[in-house]
Protein backbone atom coordinates (compact mmCIF):
# COMPACT_ATOMS: atom_id res chain seq x y z
CA UNK A 1 0.00 0.00 0.00
CA UNK A 2 1.29 3.58 -0.41
CA UNK A 3 0.91 6.24 1.76
CA UNK A 4 0.68 9.61 0.85
CA UNK A 5 0.68 12.41 3.71
CA UNK A 6 0.23 16.12 2.16
CA UNK A 7 0.67 18.79 4.29
CA UNK A 8 -0.18 17.51 7.49
CA UNK A 9 -0.11 19.91 10.29
CA UNK A 10 -2.13 18.43 13.52
CA UNK A 11 -3.09 20.51 16.16
CA UNK A 12 -4.24 19.76 20.08
CA UNK A 13 -7.38 21.53 20.82
CA UNK A 14 -5.83 22.75 24.15
CA UNK A 15 -3.40 24.67 21.82
CA UNK A 16 -0.51 22.47 21.57
CA UNK A 17 0.59 22.14 17.71
CA UNK A 18 2.56 18.67 16.88
CA UNK A 19 2.96 18.74 13.64
CA UNK A 20 3.48 21.54 10.93
CA UNK A 21 3.24 20.93 7.30
CA UNK A 22 4.30 17.31 7.02
CA UNK A 23 5.10 15.66 3.49
CA UNK A 24 5.91 11.76 2.91
CA UNK A 25 5.43 9.50 0.63
CA UNK A 26 5.72 5.84 1.05
CA UNK A 27 6.09 3.85 -1.62
CA UNK A 28 4.38 0.10 -1.83
CA UNK A 29 6.55 -1.93 0.08
CA UNK A 30 8.67 0.41 1.56
CA UNK A 31 10.00 0.13 4.90
CA UNK A 32 10.50 3.88 6.71
CA UNK A 33 11.37 4.84 9.97
CA UNK A 34 10.35 8.37 11.46
CA UNK A 35 13.09 9.37 14.03
CA UNK A 36 13.04 12.17 15.64
CA UNK A 37 13.07 13.47 19.96
CA UNK A 38 10.15 12.77 21.91
CA UNK A 39 7.01 14.93 21.71
CA UNK A 40 7.93 15.77 18.31
CA UNK A 41 4.77 14.21 17.10
CA UNK A 42 5.47 10.88 15.20
CA UNK A 43 3.66 9.06 17.00
CA UNK A 44 0.73 11.68 16.42
CA UNK A 45 1.04 11.06 12.94
CA UNK A 46 1.44 7.50 13.29
CA UNK A 47 -2.25 7.26 14.49
CA UNK A 48 -3.54 10.25 12.27
CA UNK A 49 -2.64 7.50 9.25
CA UNK A 50 -4.18 4.73 11.21
CA UNK A 51 -7.41 7.16 11.91
CA UNK A 52 -6.86 7.04 15.43
CA UNK A 53 -7.11 10.85 16.24
CA UNK A 54 -10.01 11.93 17.82
CA UNK A 55 -11.46 14.75 15.98
CA UNK A 56 -12.96 16.20 19.67
CA UNK A 57 -8.75 16.46 20.82
CA UNK A 58 -7.28 17.63 18.06
CA UNK A 59 -7.69 19.29 14.46
CA UNK A 60 -6.20 18.44 11.19
CA UNK A 61 -4.60 19.81 8.42
CA UNK A 62 -3.82 18.58 5.16
CA UNK A 63 -4.48 15.10 3.62
CA UNK A 64 -3.76 11.75 4.18
CA UNK A 65 -4.48 9.55 1.02
CA UNK A 66 -3.65 5.75 1.49
CA UNK A 67 -3.65 4.27 -2.24
CA UNK A 68 -4.32 7.71 -3.30
CA UNK A 69 -7.81 7.29 -1.89
CA UNK A 70 -9.55 7.34 1.97
CA UNK A 71 -9.51 4.52 4.19
CA UNK A 72 -12.38 2.75 3.40
CA UNK A 73 -12.32 -0.68 3.83
CA UNK A 74 -8.15 -0.61 3.82
CA UNK A 75 -6.67 -3.33 5.90
CA UNK A 76 -3.87 -1.39 8.34
CA UNK A 77 -1.90 -3.32 10.72
CA UNK A 78 -1.00 -1.61 14.11
CA UNK A 79 1.57 -2.63 16.60
CA UNK A 80 1.86 -0.66 19.39
CA UNK A 81 5.19 0.05 22.17
CA UNK A 82 2.38 -1.01 24.71
CA UNK A 83 1.66 -4.66 24.99
CA UNK A 84 -2.27 -4.75 23.63
CA UNK A 85 -3.05 -8.49 23.20
CA UNK A 86 -6.23 -9.20 24.66
CA UNK A 87 -5.24 -10.44 28.36
CA UNK A 88 -8.22 -13.03 28.63
CA UNK A 89 -7.37 -14.82 25.27
CA UNK A 90 -4.52 -17.19 24.64
CA UNK A 91 -1.67 -16.09 22.78
CA UNK A 92 -3.14 -17.84 19.75
CA UNK A 93 -6.26 -16.72 20.67
CA UNK A 94 -5.22 -13.80 20.41
CA UNK A 95 -3.72 -14.12 16.92
CA UNK A 96 -7.25 -15.06 15.88
CA UNK A 97 -8.66 -11.81 16.62
CA UNK A 98 -7.68 -9.85 13.70
CA UNK A 99 -8.77 -12.99 11.53
CA UNK A 100 -12.23 -13.38 13.15
CA UNK A 101 -13.00 -9.61 12.42
CA UNK A 102 -11.91 -9.93 8.92
CA UNK A 103 -14.30 -13.26 8.37
CA UNK A 104 -11.02 -15.88 7.63
CA UNK A 105 -12.62 -19.29 7.65
CA UNK A 106 -11.76 -21.15 10.99
CA UNK A 107 -9.62 -23.51 9.15
CA UNK A 108 -7.71 -20.81 7.46
CA UNK A 109 -7.39 -19.31 10.74
CA UNK A 110 -5.82 -22.39 12.57
CA UNK A 111 -3.28 -22.87 10.11
CA UNK A 112 -2.03 -19.48 10.04
CA UNK A 113 -2.04 -18.97 13.13
CA UNK A 114 0.22 -22.25 13.81
CA UNK A 115 2.75 -20.99 11.08
CA UNK A 116 2.82 -17.35 12.46
CA UNK A 117 3.65 -18.89 16.01
CA UNK A 118 6.48 -21.73 14.14
CA UNK A 119 7.86 -18.35 12.44
CA UNK A 120 8.26 -16.46 16.00
CA UNK A 121 9.82 -19.70 17.70
CA UNK A 122 6.42 -19.55 20.30
CA UNK A 123 5.36 -23.38 19.35
CA UNK A 124 4.21 -24.60 22.75
CA UNK A 125 3.26 -21.37 23.81
CA UNK A 126 -0.25 -21.30 22.10
CA UNK A 127 -2.52 -21.80 24.91
CA UNK A 128 -0.88 -19.54 27.80
CA UNK A 129 -2.65 -15.87 28.63
CA UNK A 130 -0.68 -13.17 27.70
CA UNK A 131 0.20 -12.54 31.96
CA UNK A 132 2.28 -15.97 32.05
CA UNK A 133 5.08 -15.05 28.99
CA UNK A 134 7.53 -12.16 28.96
CA UNK A 135 7.81 -9.16 27.42
CA UNK A 136 9.63 -10.35 24.21
CA UNK A 137 7.16 -13.10 23.63
CA UNK A 138 3.95 -10.99 23.86
CA UNK A 139 5.35 -8.31 21.49
CA UNK A 140 6.46 -11.34 18.90
CA UNK A 141 2.39 -11.86 19.45
CA UNK A 142 1.52 -8.93 18.86
CA UNK A 143 4.01 -8.77 16.31
CA UNK A 144 2.10 -11.77 14.10
CA UNK A 145 -1.29 -10.78 15.48
CA UNK A 146 -1.19 -8.31 12.73
CA UNK A 147 0.47 -9.95 9.81
CA UNK A 148 -2.19 -12.59 10.56
CA UNK A 149 -4.91 -10.79 8.93
CA UNK A 150 -2.28 -9.66 5.94
CA UNK A 151 -2.95 -5.94 6.27
CA UNK A 152 -1.99 -3.61 3.76
CA UNK A 153 0.62 -1.70 5.56
CA UNK A 154 2.02 -1.72 9.10
CA UNK A 155 2.48 1.12 11.40
CA UNK A 156 4.47 0.97 14.51
CA UNK A 157 4.89 3.21 17.21
CA UNK A 158 8.34 1.80 19.02
CA UNK A 159 7.27 -1.56 19.29
CA UNK A 160 10.49 -2.71 21.01
CA UNK A 161 10.50 -0.08 23.01
CA UNK A 162 9.90 -1.59 26.44
CA UNK A 163 12.45 -4.40 25.50
CA UNK A 164 15.90 -5.25 26.81
CA UNK A 165 18.40 -4.69 24.28
CA UNK A 166 18.91 -8.72 23.51
CA UNK A 167 15.30 -8.83 22.84
CA UNK A 168 15.25 -5.81 20.76
CA UNK A 169 17.81 -7.40 18.55
CA UNK A 170 16.07 -10.40 18.58
CA UNK A 171 12.72 -8.89 17.17
CA UNK A 172 14.51 -6.67 14.69
CA UNK A 173 16.05 -9.55 12.93
CA UNK A 174 12.54 -11.47 12.99
CA UNK A 175 11.07 -8.02 11.85
CA UNK A 176 13.63 -7.50 8.58
CA UNK A 177 13.25 -11.41 7.99
CA UNK A 178 9.20 -10.89 7.63
CA UNK A 179 9.80 -7.78 5.76
CA UNK A 180 12.21 -9.28 3.36
CA UNK A 181 9.53 -12.25 2.59
CA UNK A 182 6.20 -9.48 2.40
CA UNK A 183 7.61 -6.62 1.50
CA UNK A 184 4.58 -5.23 3.32
CA UNK A 185 4.55 -1.29 3.84
CA UNK A 186 5.92 -0.40 6.87
CA UNK A 187 6.03 3.05 8.52
CA UNK A 188 8.30 2.48 11.93
CA UNK A 189 8.25 5.14 14.38
CA UNK A 190 11.10 5.31 16.39
CA UNK A 191 13.60 7.47 18.85
CA UNK A 192 16.44 4.79 18.52
CA UNK A 193 18.93 5.81 15.44
CA UNK A 194 20.31 2.32 15.34
CA UNK A 195 17.21 1.05 15.21
CA UNK A 196 15.91 3.26 12.48
CA UNK A 197 19.04 2.54 10.31
CA UNK A 198 19.15 -1.23 10.83
CA UNK A 199 15.38 -1.60 10.11
CA UNK A 200 14.93 0.84 7.59
CA UNK A 201 14.91 1.50 3.64
CA UNK A 202 14.74 5.08 4.53
CA UNK A 203 15.16 7.35 7.56
CA UNK A 204 12.43 10.40 8.04
CA UNK A 205 14.17 12.64 10.61
CA UNK A 206 11.72 14.81 11.96
CA UNK A 207 12.32 18.30 14.09
CA UNK A 208 11.59 18.85 17.43
CA UNK A 209 7.82 19.90 17.99
CA UNK A 210 5.98 21.25 16.47
CA UNK A 211 7.51 18.46 13.74
CA UNK A 212 8.57 18.95 10.64
CA UNK A 213 10.64 16.89 8.12
CA UNK A 214 14.08 17.55 8.45
CA UNK A 215 15.32 15.49 5.97
CA UNK A 216 14.91 12.04 4.50
CA UNK A 217 18.05 9.71 4.19
CA UNK A 218 18.30 6.73 1.36
CA UNK A 219 19.74 3.40 3.70
CA UNK A 220 21.78 1.48 1.11
CA UNK A 221 22.35 -1.03 3.41
CA UNK A 222 22.41 -4.44 1.17
CA UNK A 223 19.67 -7.13 2.16
CA UNK A 224 19.45 -9.69 3.68
CA UNK A 225 20.74 -7.24 6.54
CA UNK A 226 21.55 -8.69 10.11
CA UNK A 227 21.12 -6.71 13.17
CA UNK A 228 23.88 -8.38 14.91
CA UNK A 229 26.75 -7.90 12.23
CA UNK A 230 25.46 -4.79 10.76
CA UNK A 231 26.62 -2.67 13.75
CA UNK A 232 30.00 -3.69 13.19
CA UNK A 233 29.94 -2.05 9.96
CA UNK A 234 32.01 0.99 8.34
CA UNK A 235 29.00 2.04 5.88
CA UNK A 236 26.56 1.42 9.34
CA UNK A 237 28.72 3.59 11.67
CA UNK A 238 29.08 6.51 8.85
CA UNK A 239 25.42 6.27 8.12
CA UNK A 240 24.93 6.80 11.65
CA UNK A 241 27.24 9.85 12.54
CA UNK A 242 25.95 11.56 9.66
CA UNK A 243 22.62 11.49 10.71
CA UNK A 244 23.45 12.24 14.44
CA UNK A 245 24.95 15.61 13.25
CA UNK A 246 21.48 16.50 12.12
CA UNK A 247 19.03 14.60 14.79
CA UNK A 248 21.59 15.71 17.56
CA UNK A 249 20.59 19.54 17.24
CA UNK A 250 16.91 18.28 17.75
CA UNK A 251 17.47 16.31 20.73
CA UNK A 252 19.79 18.82 22.24
CA UNK A 253 17.11 21.73 21.92
CA UNK A 254 14.47 19.73 23.64
CA UNK A 255 14.71 20.96 27.91
CA UNK A 256 14.64 17.22 29.24
CA UNK B 1 3.66 -27.90 60.66
CA UNK B 2 5.50 -29.05 57.67
CA UNK B 3 4.72 -32.34 57.58
CA UNK B 4 0.61 -32.10 58.21
CA UNK B 5 -1.06 -31.19 55.10
CA UNK B 6 -3.03 -27.65 54.73
CA UNK B 7 -6.61 -29.30 55.11
CA UNK B 8 -5.65 -31.31 58.35
CA UNK B 9 -4.39 -28.10 59.77
CA UNK B 10 -6.97 -26.46 58.87
CA UNK B 11 -9.55 -29.14 60.45
CA UNK B 12 -7.06 -29.47 63.68
CA UNK B 13 -7.74 -25.37 64.08
CA UNK B 14 -11.66 -25.54 63.79
CA UNK B 15 -11.77 -28.64 65.98
CA UNK B 16 -9.99 -26.89 68.79
CA UNK B 17 -12.06 -24.32 68.44
CA UNK B 18 -15.01 -26.27 69.00
CA UNK B 19 -13.13 -27.72 72.17
CA UNK B 20 -12.50 -24.58 73.41
CA UNK B 21 -15.90 -23.29 72.95
CA UNK B 22 -17.18 -26.72 74.50
CA UNK B 23 -15.01 -26.24 77.52
CA UNK B 24 -15.96 -22.67 77.71
CA UNK B 25 -19.68 -23.26 78.31
CA UNK B 26 -19.90 -25.93 80.67
CA UNK B 27 -19.08 -29.15 78.20
CA UNK B 28 -16.21 -31.91 79.08
CA UNK B 29 -17.24 -31.81 82.43
CA UNK B 30 -15.58 -28.61 83.61
CA UNK B 31 -17.39 -26.06 85.24
CA UNK B 32 -19.26 -23.34 82.96
CA UNK B 33 -17.39 -19.82 82.42
CA UNK B 34 -20.12 -19.24 79.82
CA UNK B 35 -24.04 -19.59 81.06
CA UNK B 36 -25.20 -22.20 78.45
CA UNK B 37 -28.79 -20.25 78.44
CA UNK B 38 -26.97 -17.03 76.81
CA UNK B 39 -24.24 -19.09 74.96
CA UNK B 40 -25.45 -22.39 73.63
CA UNK B 41 -22.98 -25.66 73.64
CA UNK B 42 -21.69 -26.62 70.28
CA UNK B 43 -22.64 -30.54 71.35
CA UNK B 44 -26.36 -29.18 72.16
CA UNK B 45 -26.44 -27.25 68.93
CA UNK B 46 -25.59 -29.97 67.29
CA UNK B 47 -28.12 -32.32 68.51
CA UNK B 48 -30.67 -29.53 68.11
CA UNK B 49 -29.37 -29.31 64.51
CA UNK B 50 -30.29 -33.14 64.14
CA UNK B 51 -33.68 -32.26 66.26
CA UNK B 52 -34.95 -29.66 64.00
CA UNK B 53 -33.99 -32.05 60.85
CA UNK B 54 -35.93 -34.90 62.34
CA UNK B 55 -39.48 -32.23 62.76
CA UNK B 56 -38.78 -31.93 58.95
CA UNK B 57 -38.65 -27.91 59.57
CA UNK B 58 -35.45 -27.87 58.43
CA UNK B 59 -35.58 -28.80 54.94
CA UNK B 60 -38.51 -26.42 54.29
CA UNK B 61 -36.67 -23.51 55.65
CA UNK B 62 -33.25 -23.96 53.95
CA UNK B 63 -35.63 -24.59 50.97
CA UNK B 64 -37.43 -21.06 51.39
CA UNK B 65 -33.98 -19.30 52.59
CA UNK B 66 -32.32 -21.03 49.74
CA UNK B 67 -35.09 -19.95 47.22
CA UNK B 68 -35.15 -16.38 48.53
CA UNK B 69 -31.63 -15.84 48.41
CA UNK B 70 -30.76 -18.10 44.60
CA UNK B 71 -33.99 -15.87 42.79
CA UNK B 72 -32.41 -12.68 44.51
CA UNK B 73 -29.03 -13.33 43.44
CA UNK B 74 -29.95 -14.05 39.95
CA UNK B 75 -32.18 -11.17 39.06
CA UNK B 76 -30.19 -8.72 40.91
CA UNK B 77 -26.81 -10.04 38.52
CA UNK B 78 -29.10 -9.92 35.84
CA UNK B 79 -30.54 -6.63 36.47
CA UNK B 80 -27.49 -5.13 37.97
CA UNK B 81 -25.78 -6.25 34.47
CA UNK B 82 -28.66 -5.01 32.14
CA UNK B 83 -28.65 -1.65 34.10
CA UNK B 84 -25.10 -1.46 33.96
CA UNK B 85 -23.95 -1.96 30.28
CA UNK B 86 -27.15 0.46 29.85
CA UNK B 87 -25.67 3.53 31.61
CA UNK B 88 -21.96 2.41 30.61
CA UNK B 89 -23.14 3.03 26.91
CA UNK B 90 -25.53 5.83 27.05
CA UNK B 91 -23.37 8.40 29.05
CA UNK B 92 -25.34 11.33 29.56
CA UNK B 93 -27.98 9.39 31.20
CA UNK B 94 -25.77 7.95 33.43
CA UNK B 95 -24.98 11.69 34.49
CA UNK B 96 -28.33 12.17 35.07
CA UNK B 97 -29.12 9.62 37.31
CA UNK B 98 -25.51 8.94 39.07
CA UNK B 99 -26.71 11.21 42.02
CA UNK B 100 -29.37 9.13 42.82
CA UNK B 101 -27.91 5.98 42.74
CA UNK B 102 -25.35 7.03 44.80
CA UNK B 103 -27.38 8.00 47.37
CA UNK B 104 -29.27 4.44 47.01
CA UNK B 105 -25.97 2.60 46.92
CA UNK B 106 -25.19 5.04 50.75
CA UNK B 107 -28.28 3.31 51.90
CA UNK B 108 -27.48 0.55 54.42
CA UNK B 109 -29.67 -1.68 52.02
CA UNK B 110 -31.07 -4.26 54.42
CA UNK B 111 -32.53 -1.24 55.58
CA UNK B 112 -34.84 -1.20 52.74
CA UNK B 113 -36.74 -4.64 54.19
CA UNK B 114 -39.48 -2.66 56.36
CA UNK B 115 -40.65 -0.99 53.25
CA UNK B 116 -40.12 -4.46 51.09
CA UNK B 117 -42.35 -5.87 53.85
CA UNK B 118 -45.23 -3.43 53.89
CA UNK B 119 -45.00 -3.60 49.18
CA UNK B 120 -44.96 -7.00 49.14
CA UNK B 121 -46.11 -9.18 52.62
CA UNK B 122 -44.59 -11.66 54.48
CA UNK B 123 -44.21 -14.16 51.75
CA UNK B 124 -40.97 -14.96 49.97
CA UNK B 125 -41.02 -11.99 47.51
CA UNK B 126 -40.12 -9.53 49.55
CA UNK B 127 -36.99 -11.21 50.96
CA UNK B 128 -36.33 -11.82 47.05
CA UNK B 129 -36.65 -8.17 46.25
CA UNK B 130 -34.02 -7.32 49.54
CA UNK B 131 -32.06 -9.62 48.28
CA UNK B 132 -31.87 -8.57 44.30
CA UNK B 133 -31.27 -4.87 45.80
CA UNK B 134 -28.31 -6.09 48.08
CA UNK B 135 -26.63 -7.74 44.82
CA UNK B 136 -28.05 -5.62 41.83
CA UNK B 137 -25.87 -2.34 43.11
CA UNK B 138 -22.74 -4.62 43.93
CA UNK B 139 -23.16 -5.63 40.18
CA UNK B 140 -24.27 -2.81 38.45
CA UNK B 141 -21.70 -0.37 39.99
CA UNK B 142 -18.96 -3.26 38.50
CA UNK B 143 -20.60 -3.33 35.22
CA UNK B 144 -20.11 0.06 35.10
CA UNK B 145 -17.13 0.06 36.35
CA UNK B 146 -16.08 -2.37 34.02
CA UNK B 147 -16.99 -0.37 31.05
CA UNK B 148 -15.55 3.25 31.62
CA UNK B 149 -12.65 1.24 32.68
CA UNK B 150 -12.24 -0.63 29.43
CA UNK B 151 -8.34 -0.26 28.54
CA UNK B 152 -8.81 2.35 25.62
CA UNK B 153 -5.39 0.89 23.89
CA UNK B 154 -7.47 -2.35 23.70
CA UNK B 155 -9.84 -0.30 22.12
CA UNK B 156 -7.69 1.84 20.08
CA UNK B 157 -5.83 -1.52 18.86
CA UNK B 158 -9.09 -3.55 17.90
CA UNK B 159 -10.15 -0.28 15.57
CA UNK B 160 -7.35 -0.65 13.73
CA UNK B 161 -8.14 -4.37 12.64
CA UNK B 162 -11.21 -2.90 11.51
CA UNK B 163 -13.20 -3.92 13.78
CA UNK B 164 -17.08 -1.75 14.35
CA UNK B 165 -18.40 -1.44 17.53
CA UNK B 166 -20.23 -4.64 17.76
CA UNK B 167 -16.50 -6.40 17.40
CA UNK B 168 -15.80 -3.73 20.13
CA UNK B 169 -18.09 -4.94 22.35
CA UNK B 170 -17.55 -8.58 21.74
CA UNK B 171 -13.97 -8.62 21.73
CA UNK B 172 -12.72 -5.87 24.55
CA UNK B 173 -15.88 -4.74 26.15
CA UNK B 174 -17.87 -7.39 27.25
CA UNK B 175 -14.91 -9.69 28.56
CA UNK B 176 -13.44 -6.69 30.58
CA UNK B 177 -17.11 -6.10 31.72
CA UNK B 178 -17.28 -9.65 32.63
CA UNK B 179 -14.22 -9.83 34.41
CA UNK B 180 -15.28 -7.16 36.85
CA UNK B 181 -18.38 -8.77 37.36
CA UNK B 182 -16.75 -12.34 38.13
CA UNK B 183 -14.79 -10.83 40.92
CA UNK B 184 -18.08 -9.41 42.62
CA UNK B 185 -19.27 -13.11 42.45
CA UNK B 186 -18.25 -13.92 45.91
CA UNK B 187 -19.25 -11.04 47.49
CA UNK B 188 -22.42 -10.94 45.57
CA UNK B 189 -23.47 -14.71 46.83
CA UNK B 190 -23.18 -13.57 50.75
CA UNK B 191 -25.33 -10.56 49.91
CA UNK B 192 -28.06 -12.64 48.69
CA UNK B 193 -27.87 -14.82 51.45
CA UNK B 194 -27.79 -11.73 53.98
CA UNK B 195 -30.88 -10.26 51.61
CA UNK B 196 -32.79 -13.39 52.43
CA UNK B 197 -32.07 -13.87 56.30
CA UNK B 198 -32.64 -10.26 57.29
CA UNK B 199 -35.96 -10.36 55.55
CA UNK B 200 -37.28 -13.35 57.38
CA UNK B 201 -36.21 -11.37 60.77
CA UNK B 202 -38.20 -8.87 59.85
CA UNK B 203 -41.02 -10.52 58.75
CA UNK B 204 -42.01 -13.68 57.46
CA UNK B 205 -43.71 -16.62 57.91
CA UNK B 206 -41.16 -19.56 57.21
CA UNK B 207 -37.28 -19.67 56.56
CA UNK B 208 -33.99 -19.72 58.31
CA UNK B 209 -34.18 -16.58 59.49
CA UNK B 210 -37.80 -16.54 60.71
CA UNK B 211 -36.54 -19.67 62.94
CA UNK B 212 -33.77 -18.12 63.84
CA UNK B 213 -35.79 -15.10 65.68
CA UNK B 214 -38.40 -17.15 66.78
CA UNK B 215 -36.01 -19.13 69.13
CA UNK B 216 -33.95 -16.27 70.11
CA UNK B 217 -37.48 -14.59 71.09
CA UNK B 218 -38.56 -17.97 73.11
CA UNK B 219 -34.51 -17.82 74.49
CA UNK B 220 -34.13 -21.71 72.80
CA UNK B 221 -30.46 -20.61 72.72
CA UNK B 222 -29.73 -23.71 71.57
CA UNK B 223 -31.70 -23.58 68.31
CA UNK B 224 -30.83 -19.85 67.52
CA UNK B 225 -26.99 -21.39 67.63
CA UNK B 226 -28.06 -24.41 65.81
CA UNK B 227 -29.47 -22.38 62.93
CA UNK B 228 -26.42 -20.29 63.20
CA UNK B 229 -24.18 -22.47 62.62
CA UNK B 230 -26.39 -23.88 59.47
CA UNK B 231 -26.16 -20.40 57.83
CA UNK B 232 -22.48 -20.65 58.40
CA UNK B 233 -22.52 -23.50 56.58
CA UNK B 234 -24.14 -22.92 53.57
CA UNK B 235 -22.17 -19.73 53.17
CA UNK B 236 -19.48 -21.57 53.44
CA UNK B 237 -20.70 -23.56 50.29
CA UNK B 238 -22.27 -20.86 48.48
CA UNK B 239 -19.07 -19.15 48.86
CA UNK B 240 -16.67 -21.99 47.70
CA UNK B 241 -18.83 -22.68 44.76
CA UNK B 242 -18.67 -19.15 43.74
CA UNK B 243 -14.81 -18.65 43.88
CA UNK B 244 -14.56 -21.71 41.84
CA UNK B 245 -16.56 -20.40 39.36
CA UNK B 246 -14.80 -16.89 39.62
CA UNK B 247 -11.45 -18.82 39.46
CA UNK B 248 -12.07 -21.07 36.79
CA UNK B 249 -13.66 -17.93 34.17
CA UNK B 250 -11.30 -15.73 35.48
CA UNK B 251 -7.88 -18.02 35.22
CA UNK B 252 -6.56 -15.54 32.38
CA UNK B 253 -5.99 -13.15 35.30
CA UNK B 254 -2.60 -12.58 37.30
CA UNK B 255 -2.38 -14.67 40.56
CA UNK B 256 -1.56 -11.54 42.34
CA UNK B 257 -4.99 -10.12 41.48
CA UNK B 258 -6.85 -13.40 41.69
CA UNK B 259 -5.43 -13.47 45.23
CA UNK B 260 -6.98 -10.27 46.66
Amino acid sequence: MRISIQGVGIQFRKGVKVLDDVSLEVATGDFVALLGPSGCGKSTLLNAVAGLLDPAECAMLGRIALDGGARNGTRLGYVFQRDTLLPWRTLSENIHVGMEIHAVPVAHREQRTRELIALVGLDGFEHYYPHQVSGGMRQRVQLVRTLAYEPEAILMDEPFGALDAQNRMLLQAELLRIWERRRTTILFVTHDLAEAITLAQRVVVLSKRPGRVKRIYDIPLPSPRDPFEMRASPAFAELETRIWKDLRDEFRAVPA
Amino acid sequence: MRTLSLVSRRLAFVGALLLLWEALTGGLGLPAILDPIIVARPSAALQEIARYSASGLLVKDVTVTLQEATIGLLLGIGGGVVFGLLLGYLRPLAETVEPVLVAFNSLPRIALAPVLIIAFGLGIASKIFLSLFTVFFVIFFNTYLGIRSVDPELVKALRVMGGDRWDLARYVVLPSVFAWIFAALRTSVSFALSGAVVGEFVGSTSGLGYRMVISAGLLDTNRTYAILLLLMAIAVVLVEIAKRVEDRLLRWRPTAILAS
